[in-house]
């Protein structure tokens, strides 16, 4: 399987009153422990005062996480290229990180999975056609394109049984 | 596919080369091919900038931890692992952005960065936790829409920046947009500019009263004049703030248009020759002139200007200048009607009636500068609708849309509210300025970020019942004393310092008042104490609360702080400064929004000075990778090209030594070639048996290049380059050696 450069945003459930910025000292002591395996956790970001933003950021080399608003979700981002099956895993060991040490719960039987490279996966109707194959099979549900805004990154809503 | 593939032909030629030149010399470094410190040069002059925690260590709250990367012992400059994360400076002259080009920004911040677009104090963006391996390609596609990161760091010619609403201003002489951006394309990549031991900042503004341009605080300020008709500047020179701030000095009190950019350019060179480079504490133009006298600057500078070659670019964008201005989408109407609450605070705050009847300047708040990718391409939508795509930056880290219909701006309210942009208090006390500090900056010693959010929030609480005086202060910071927050040119100022209570560090910062921002920052506030991090809320609020309280009339802050005196002023802060026992409030040794016991150990070198690097460096590293392009199409089997490129790379590091001796030396083979017999060969300076590598190819070029005589070639003008470098050196120890003396 060809690797390439996908994200992942997997909606919380509850938490969502809970001030954004409780999540610094989470990712600190993430870095602490470098607790996320297979990832070189560097540093935290703090982007609560941009409305709609990436609000808190854990860097890490291979990967941005963050906890996002509108809705609140974690969102995984691999910076390189890498099988979509070991960034679905990825992603899904950082929620589940959060949910054992601090309760937080996702919803995982509907997510999203964008593709960040808007030259090999332009947000298309081709496009659609040739990564929701591989979407689908990567994460084992029914995949459908969120939008056909060519300037948005090519999306898909994922739903499948929990 | 690639973008440099896909993109084609949309990338200038000229920058399309630029960038892959960039990218071979990556590899080279790669290779071990080039010096890290050149290499450093290099990429901070494509706008590639370190990082904190670039040198692969961080401070974790506990113990420093080393971040293993993957290309471990490979650096982009000393001590900056080439895996580390890195800034991308994006130079936006004058700040006019299109919708097109926010759109880009949009696309690159989301791919290769964190999905933030930041605008920083001199009007441009910046990208951050950038790998340096997905520049090339963010470069090509900046390109493609005509923006270049070149230049954007280094000891170069920065962003050439302009007051965000030339050309609607009430009060200008005239627009300074079409020579602002002149200017900043004649001295991109000009020869003139690439042998600075620092940084030169350019600003242009329309009108002294104003704020605008703060042509005092630049390396070089034009103030637009009119003279008999004549459209010129006040030229101003020698500004700037850093950790010791220098008000400009009248270069000349008018300099008619045509003699603009000569005259910019012989001040380049007077800098580019006199000014320090070793010391870089000392080496911006501020020390030059405060050493020579600006009156000796302004004669060597004349001097310069007299024996300077007519260049047709100096004039001829006059014509397009003279005749420049921006088409309004829309009529102009008038706003009618009565606004509600939410929009009537953003139209006081955040709308400039233009000088054009029936439109305005509308300046949209970009908290601490940030935007997101979302919402840069939501802007640029709106941009397109409601101002005809008439963009800037702005130094205070906000947009300004131009050319709105005042009867759109309910319209346009709405729509920066579905996007979450309609934040009211551009320009007052609320719109805090912050430089990146700790949160990525490698000099940052205290959270300039994390307290002006923290400012941010409270002023935000209680906005409408300040006095309206406070309302129109401004708040400016800095992570450190160089002053990328301005700090010397607010009301109230904060730099972040140090203090060490027991055996622990804990975050401060100096409180400056007094500082101008009108009047192109008029003067400099005075440091009255340092505080600790967490008690500048409580300051902000005392000296406000004062200065309401006791203001003669309608008296300024300036002068309030200058009648109450600075002993006094310190008075009113002085409880505030104690710090409480780690034992009874470990919260003082933390920083705003960081958790971790404070610490300076992930301080680092900082890039702002660029590495001194000499023009013969950069002739000779060219040299190099053409040398190495050579190889390339020699293993490709084009011996033809393998061959022009391997002559090319002696011309090239024969150019560079010609020029340590004559600054304008042109590129023709034959000058080069002759030059260089005369000066280094025939005066036994240079090798003569590597010598004669370059003159029997320059005399007896082959018809058609074999294998072996390409690669006999590219070896003899790899031992032509070694003795370049040998030569090099040698001039070096001539030219210092009456210094041991």
């Amino acid at each position: 399987m060809e690797p390439y450069k996908f994200g992942i945003r997997f909606q919380i459930t509850n938490a969502a009153t809970q001030p954004l910025t409780d999540f610094i000292a989470v990712f600190h002591g993430w870095i602490q422990r470098q607790a996320l395996a297979g990832h070189l956790l560097v540093d935290v970001h703090d982007y609560s005062h941009v409305p709609n933003g990436p609000g808190i950021l854990l860097v890490a080399h291979e990967a941005n996480l963050n906890i996002g608003e509108t809705p609140r979700s974690l969102i995984y981002i691999r910076k390189q290229p890498t099988p979509l099956t070991e960034t679905f895993a990825a992603a899904q060991a950082a929620a589940k990180l959060l949910t054992t040490e601090h309760g937080v719960q996702f919803q995982f039987s509907q997510f999203e999975v964008f593709a960040n490279d808007r030259l090999l996966a332009p947000n298309t109707a081709a496009g659609a056609a040739q990564w929701q194959a591989l979407v689908a099979q990567s994460t084992g549900g029914q995949v459908v394109q969120q939008s056909n805004d060519p300037r948005e990154r090519l999306t898909f809503v994922v739903t499948r049984q929990p | 596919m690639t973008w440099k593939a896909k993109l084609g032909s949309q990338i200038p030629a000229e920058l399309g080369k630029e960038i892959d030149v960039f990218e071979t010399q990556m590899e080279l470094r790669k290779l071990g091919k080039i010096d890290e410190k050149l290499f450093a040069e290099t990429r901070l002059r494509r706008g590639a900038y370190g990082q904190r925690y670039d040198n692969a260590q961080r401070f974790d709250g506990f113990k420093t931890q080393r971040l293993t990367y993957p290309h471990a012992g490979l650096t982009k400059g000393p001590d900056t692992a080439w895996d580390a994360p890195g800034m991308q400076r994006i130079k936006i002259p004058f700040g006019g952005v299109s919708p097109e080009q926010l759109e880009v920004l949009a696309d690159i911040a989301e791919e290769y960065a964190d999905g933030i677009l930041h605008i920083t104090t001199r009007q441009d963006f910046q990208l951050h936790f950038v790998h340096i391996e997905d520049t090339p390609a963010s470069m090509r596609r900046l390109a493609a829409v005509g923006i270049t990161t070149r230049e954007a760091c280094g000891n170069s010619v920065r962003n050439v920046t302009a007051c965000p609403i030339a050309g609607v201003c009430r009060t200008e002489a005239f627009d300074v947009t079409p020579y602002a951006k002149a200017l900043a394309g004649f001295l991109l990549g000009h020869p003139d500019t690439q042998d600075f031991g620092r940084k030169f900042k350019i600003a242009f503004s329309g009108c002294e009263c104003e704020a605008c341009g703060l042509v005092y605080m630049h390396d070089m300020g034009a103030l637009a004049q009119v003279r008999n008709g004549q459209r010129g500047f006040k030229l101003f020179v020698g500004g700037g703030l850093g950790a010791v701030p220098y008000q400009a000095k009248v270069f000349a009190e008018f300099v008619p248009v045509e003699e603009l950019f000569p005259v910019a350019q012989a001040m380049a060179r007077v800098f580019a020759r006199l000014g320090e480079k070793q010391n870089r504490a000392r080496a911006r133009i501020k020390f030059l002139i405060d050493k020579l006298g600006v009156e000796e600057f302004q004669r060597l500078v004349a001097a310069e200007r007299k024996i300077l070659a007519t260049d047709a670019r100096w004039t001829a964008y006059l014509p397009g200048a003279a005749a420049y201005q921006e088409n309004p989408l829309k009529p102009g109407r008038q706003l009618t009607g009565k606004p509600t609450d939410g929009l009537a605070a953003w139209l006081e705050t955040n709308v400039y009636r233009q000088r054009q009847t029936g439109y305005a300047a509308v300046t949209i708040a970009c908290p601490i500068g940030d935007i997101t990718a979302q919402q840069a391409r939501q802007l640029a939508d709106l941009a397109r609708k409601y101002c005809g795509g008439h963009v800037r930056t702005t130094v205070e880290q906000n947009l300004v849309f131009r050319w709105v219909s005042e009867a759109d701006l309910p319209e346009l309210y709405r729509g920066l509210q579905a996007i979450g942009l309609n934040e009211y208090g551009a320009g007052t006390i609320l719109d805090v300025t912050a430089c990146p500090g700790t949160d990525t900056c490698k000099l940052g010693i205290a959270s300039s970020r994390g307290l002006a959010r923290e400012l941010r929030a409270r002023l935000a609480g209680k906005f409408f019942t300040l006095d309206a005086a406070v309302k129109g202060l401004r708040i400016k910071m800095s992570g450190c004393f160089n002053s990328c927050g301005q700090h010397h040119i607010a009301d109230i100022g904060f730099y972040g310092n140090t203090r060490t209570i027991g055996n622990r560090k804990v975050p401060h910062f100096q409180v400056l008042l007094g500082g101008r921002w009108r009047n192109n920052a008029g003067s400099y506030g005075l440091a009255i104490g340092s505080v600790p991090a967490k008690n500048v809320p409580a300051v902000v609020e005392r000296i406000t609360e004062r200065y309401v309280r006791d203001r003669q009339g309608t008296e300024e802050f300036q002068d309030f702080i200058a009648r109450i005196g600075k002993a006094e002023s310190r008075r009113m802060i002085e409880d505030l400064m104690p710090v409480p026992a780690y034992e009874k409030d470990p919260d003082f040794y933390r920083d705003w929004g960081d958790p971790r016991e404070f610490s300076l150990g992930d301080m680092g070198m900082g890039e702002c000075a660029g590495e001194v690097v000499s023009a013969l460096q950069f002739e000779l590293a060219a040299a190099e990778r053409l040398n190495f392009e050579a190889q390339l199409a020699h293993e490709a089997g084009d011996f033809a090209k393998a061959d022009e490129l391997a002559y090319g790379s002696m011309l090239q590091a024969a150019r560079g030594l010609v020029h340590e001796q004559w600054q304008d030396v042109p590129a023709d083979p034959a000058t080069v070639v002759r030059e260089f017999r005369t000066r280094f060969s025939a005066a036994s300076l240079f090798s003569g048996p590597l010598a004669a590598y370059l003159f029997q190819r320059h005399d007896q070029p082959p018809v058609a290049p074999t294998r072996e005589a390409a690669h006999r070639l590219i070896e003899e003008a790899q031992l032509f380059i070694e003795g370049a470098h040998t030569c090099g050196d040698k001039l070096r120890q001539q030219l210092a050696a009456p210094l041991k003396k």
